[in-house]
């Protein structure tokens, strides 16, 4: 019996609930907040359950293929979890970022408050996501995906403001309108495919499919649009620009980089482990996926392009990125799903970083608008350095990891027999990496070279404290290494790519 | 075992809920003692028939040679009566606490319990004649606990349930008798008793009396255009509006349908006719009509009951798709809807009770002060969206299936409908639940100091009941097993 492998999963949600339990005990009975020493307990205790967690993820995803059934939710229908490649990649990338920005948050959440609480909700999500990254079946993906909904959305909320508070709403009630989507198409993959278990290439029986095509092309239809609302695509993305940056920096850092993700999971699973990419190559599904997502592209980088409030611009940033990874996806081209799957893990790692960036400005200055950093370079360079290498990635210049992972996504749209899209796209992802350095290189110009009439900088700001720093450092680092070492990750992803395609 | 323990079953609710108001008490603590006694009594009976099931039937009196008054137990009766009897103990547990500050309380326990006689009755029912008596009965039962508080509100409520209900059970009458001039016997038997030789070239006759028969049961479920009897019957105290109008009284009127379509007209007449096609379009209409509804409305009963209409809908819908699987999830919805609306309505009702505030807008902060009521207000909250895990899913998963293997077009509108309406869901109930616990940074809970969680006999059926649908959502197995038993031969 593997049920080991599971502790990653239960030990957060449950140590996670504790806190949560514990915090509102103390409110209830009119507790002061805690102390200085009662916080440092707390930071201790969170820190070394993510860190086991984190630790026992990884190594339940590396020690091996597993698979774990827990329990019949219903007749045919296990909660069953099983690693692959696939999750093998997510939850590692979920762990390392998790961890670093836990750490971040110890610092940062000082000044928001109501610690327990956030680090309560902060821990389940984790234990949420790796379940989700393990999920063996849809019915077993479907449940984390709505867990990771309703669990993430108290992180969002956190500082109570009337914002806050709509905003939050906002993305509970479009993820639950896109979860439902999920949820039409999984009722009708039920009847018509042999299996709801991922199985790479897809489960649909061709046999029962036969002459109920049009209706099954509109289920599947409904699930991209559906499991999409979570990567901020087209139509249902207004969610994103909204909800991510009210949340408190860390947050906003895991929501972009993490949650944002789990909407590419979940269609990757939808797409190449139970419909099949046979299916739905050269149907109008396709076409109309492949157009979603280039509008998408341009849009996000247009209107991040426009947007003078520094998260938001970055939250813009993330619609047009995400669906990068869509578009590889929707072209069904090996190579375009490996510059996918590697723009997953860079777009984590690259969004983290700019948004803890925006975190430290926030927590040192309470800078939010973008004008309003012009010569913060003199007082943090170490903090803006981050930022720059993050922000070259991000557009894609050689040799950072951005541009890898964009070489592969235009190198598939080309290969790939798309019609008119296989130079459309391409030229798409280009127009929004120069909008991409348009919008996200001023900041560093202006930061170091804020010109001669600016007013001085306030000399009391300065770089901030080891813990935000360090995790900044580590994810800046890592957002070019990728791009210099990237062979391993490559080969990885291909191998991923090969199995589906 | 005697078949004579039906009547028993039945009338000693009847009589011996009559004789509350009659016997002189000492004080408070002996009536309630003597209401749980019969209460407690009636349900283990109950159970206690369901639990051995005996063959023979009971023929009470005879009107004429083939009409008469009889019981018998059934595999959908069992479902009906197994849920009102599991319930009915823990609603009137929870009512002890409700109506203590409530005036007339002997009378309100009177009609109380007479109801669960009444509803045991309708379950057991062995023909249309006996079930359709005892649901006149019920509706005039039931008419005195809308009533209870005498308000002009409350009696305009009663009013409109007099003759929402009387209407519709004209309806239902005319149903009644062509079945019984087509029909082989007024029985129930699954599959249908129409005499296809008797019936000849008058299908489509029996197919608008379907219809209309169909209608007249509907009005106690609630389906649109016959709905806005529910959210006024609101008004009546908390348990009535729990047990009467989430289950007893509406599941009646679902019941009714069911027995109806497949066991008196038969599906194999009704599938594919015109006839399911327009009492499946209402259904599905009432799905999304209810939960706009409820979205709209800011009282938090109301609201709730505007949910229930909703949701009954999803009962009839499963039961117009008119196949096994539809029955089975029509029978799995009717079952958890009960435990996750009654849940529901019983937070609203500890909400009232304990500190007066009847409106959404007011819960502002109210997570904190009565967290044990608020989460699992919230737990119901997703049962009812259909969170995975919790039982509402494994009843639309169900309906679902039904209606997609049922290859029916206006069946996958019904599985649209049912999402549409399952988002309306998480809207309405998930905007209570984020104002209860998070109103907002600078929130006063002075203001709400006075407020606090109720007394245990509150809150051990809503623990019982989060519990129920916690324990449904994840081993639903047996459950669904026995409704397809009991289905098989449809």
């Amino acid at each position: 019996m593997n049920a080991w492998i599971l502790i990653p999963v239960f030990l957060p949600i449950l140590f996670g609930a504790c806190l949560l339990a514990v915090s509102a005990a103390a409110r209830y009975k009119n507790k002061p907040e805690p102390d200085a020493a009662a916080l440092k307990k707390l930071h201790l205790a969170a820190g070394a359950v993510m860190s086991v967690s984190a630790a026992l993820a990884l190594l339940a995803a590396w020690s091996g293929d597993w698979a774990v059934t827990m329990f019949h939710l219903m007749e045919n229908i296990p909660i069953y979890f099983r690693v692959d490649d696939v999750g093998r990649l997510f939850v590692t990338v979920i762990s390392v970022i998790w961890l670093l920005v836990c750490v971040y948050s110890f610092v940062y959440m000082r000044h928001e408050g109501e610690e327990a609480r956030f680090f309560g909700f902060y821990l389940i999500v984790y234990g949420v996501l790796v379940a989700l990254t393990f999920a063996g079946n849809l019915v077993t993906m479907y449940l984390f995906y709505e867990l990771m909904t309703l669990t993430s959305m108290p992180l969002v909320l956190h500082n109570g403001s009337r914002e806050a508070i709509m905003a939050a709403l906002k993305y509970l009630f479009y993820s639950m309108c896109g979860a439902y989507f999920g949820l039409f198409g999984i009722f009708f993959l039920y009847q018509y495919c042999d299996t709801l278990t991922f199985s790479a290439g897809g489960t649909l029986n061709a046999a029962l499919a036969q002459g109920h095509e049009g209706i099954l092309l509109l289920a599947v239809f409904g699930m991209l649009i559906g499991f999409g609302v979570k990567a901020g695509m087209l139509p249902l993305h207004a969610w994103l620009p909204t909800a991510h940056p009210v949340a408190p920096s860390p947050a906003s850092a895991v929501l972009s980089g993490i949650i944002v993700k789990c909407g590419v999971l979940a269609i990757v699973r939808v797409v190449f482990f139970v419909v099949g990419p046979e299916f739905i190559r050269g149907t109008w599904v396709q076409t109309a996926w492949m157009t979603l997502t280039l509008m998408t592209v341009f849009m996000g980088s247009m209107l991040a392009f426009r947007e003078p409030v520094f998260k938001k611009r970055l939250a813009y940033s993330t619609v047009s990125q995400a669906s990068y990874i869509l578009f590889g996806l929707s072209t069904l081209s090996a190579t375009a799903f490996t510059g996918a799957m590697l723009h997953v893990v860079f777009h984590a790692v690259i969004k983290c970083t700019l948004f803890l960036t925006a975190g430290v400005f926030i927590f040192e200055c309470g800078k939010t608008r973008v004008e309003e950093l012009n010569g913060i370079g003199k007082r943090m360079p170490g903090v803006l350095w981050c930022y720059t290498f993050a922000a070259l990635a991000l557009v894609g210049i050689p040799p950072t990891s951005g541009f890898i992972s964009k070489w592969y996504l235009a190198q598939g749209a080309l290969e790939g027999k798309i019609g008119v899209f296989g130079w459309l796209g391409p030229a798409v992802l280009l127009v929004s990496a120069l909008l991409t350095a348009g919008y996200l290189l001023p900041v560093t110009m202006k930061g170091f070279f804020p010109g001669k009439d600016a007013p001085e900088a306030d000399v009391t700001v300065k770089e901030p404290a080891d813990g935000m720093l360090l995790p900044l450092v580590i994810l800046a680092v890592l957002a070019v290494l990728f791009g210099v070492f990237p062979n391993p990750l490559v080969k990885f992803a291909g191998q991923i790519a090969s199995s589906v395609l | 075992m005697s078949p004579v323990v039906f009547a028993v079953v039945i009338l000693l609710p009847i009589l011996a809920g009559a004789l509350i108001p009659l016997l002189p008490y000492k004080n408070r603590l002996q009536m309630i003692f003597y209401v749980s006694a019969v209460v407690i009594v009636t349900s283990a009976l109950s159970l206690w028939i369901l639990f051995r099931q005996p063959q023979e039937a009971l023929v009470l009196f005879r009107f004429t040679d083939n009409l008469s008054i009889s019981f018998r137990v059934d595999g959908l009766g069992t479902v009906f009566a197994g849920l009102v009897s599991v319930l009915w103990p823990l609603a009137t547990l929870y009512s002890f606490e409700y109506m203590e500050h409530e005036k007339h309380e002997e009378i309100f326990f009177m009609f109380y319990t007479m109801s669960f006689g009444i509803t045991l009755g309708i379950a057991y029912a062995e023909d249309i004649v006996t079930m359709y008596c005892f649901y006149e009965m019920l509706t005039l039962a039931t008419l005195p606990l809308i009533l209870h508080t005498l308000t002009r509100e409350a009696v305009l409520a009663g009013r409109s349930y007099l003759y929402y209900s009387l209407g519709g059970a004209a309806f239902a009458f005319i149903g009644m008798v062509f079945i019984l001039s087509y029909g082989d016997s007024p029985d129930f038997v699954l599959g249908g008793v129409l005499n296809h030789a008797r019936l000849g070239d008058h299908a489509n006759r029996l197919l608008i009396v379907y219809v209309l028969c169909f209608c007249g049961f509907s009005v106690k479920a609630a389906m649109f255009p016959f709905s806005a009897w529910l959210p006024q019957a609101g008004v009546a105290p908390t348990p009535v509006t729990a047990l009467l109008h989430a289950v007893a009284v509406v599941k009646a009127g679902a019941f009714a349908v069911m027995r109806v379509t497949y066991y008196s007209f038969g599906t194999g007449l009704l599938r594919g006719t015109w006839a399911q096609t327009a009492v499946m379009s209402l259904t599905i209409i009432t799905i999304v009509y209810g939960c706009s509804r409820a979205l709209k409305e800011t009282h938090l009963k109301r609201r709730l009951a505007w949910s229930t209409v909703s949701n009954l809908s999803y009962i009839l819908f499963g039961v117009t798709i008119m196949t096994p699987a539809g029955l089975v999830g029509a029978l799995c919805h009717m079952v958890f809807h009960a435990v996750m609306k009654i849940c529901a309505f019983f937070c609203a009702g500890a909400v009232i009770c304990k500190t007066g505030r009847q409106y959404i807008y007011e819960l502002d902060g109210f997570g904190r002060k009565m967290p044990a009521v608020f989460v699992i207000f919230t737990v119901s909250g997703m049962a009812l969206m259909g969170v995975p895990g919790l039982c509402g899913f494994i009843s639309k998963w169900h309906l679902v299936e039904a209606a997609v293997s049922s290859r029916n077009p206006l069946a996958y509108v019904g599985v649209a409908a049912l999402l549409v309406s399952a988002l309306l869901t998480a809207i309405y109930m998930l905007t209570i639940s984020v104002r209860a616990f998070f109103p907002g940074r600078n929130f006063d809970y002075a203001a709400i100091a006075d407020v606090k969680d109720p007394g245990w006999k509150m809150v051990l059926p809503l623990a019982l009941f989060a519990a129920a649908m916690l324990l449904c959502g994840i081993c639903s197995h047996p459950l669904i097993t026995a409704f397809e038993t009991i289905v098989r031969s449809v």
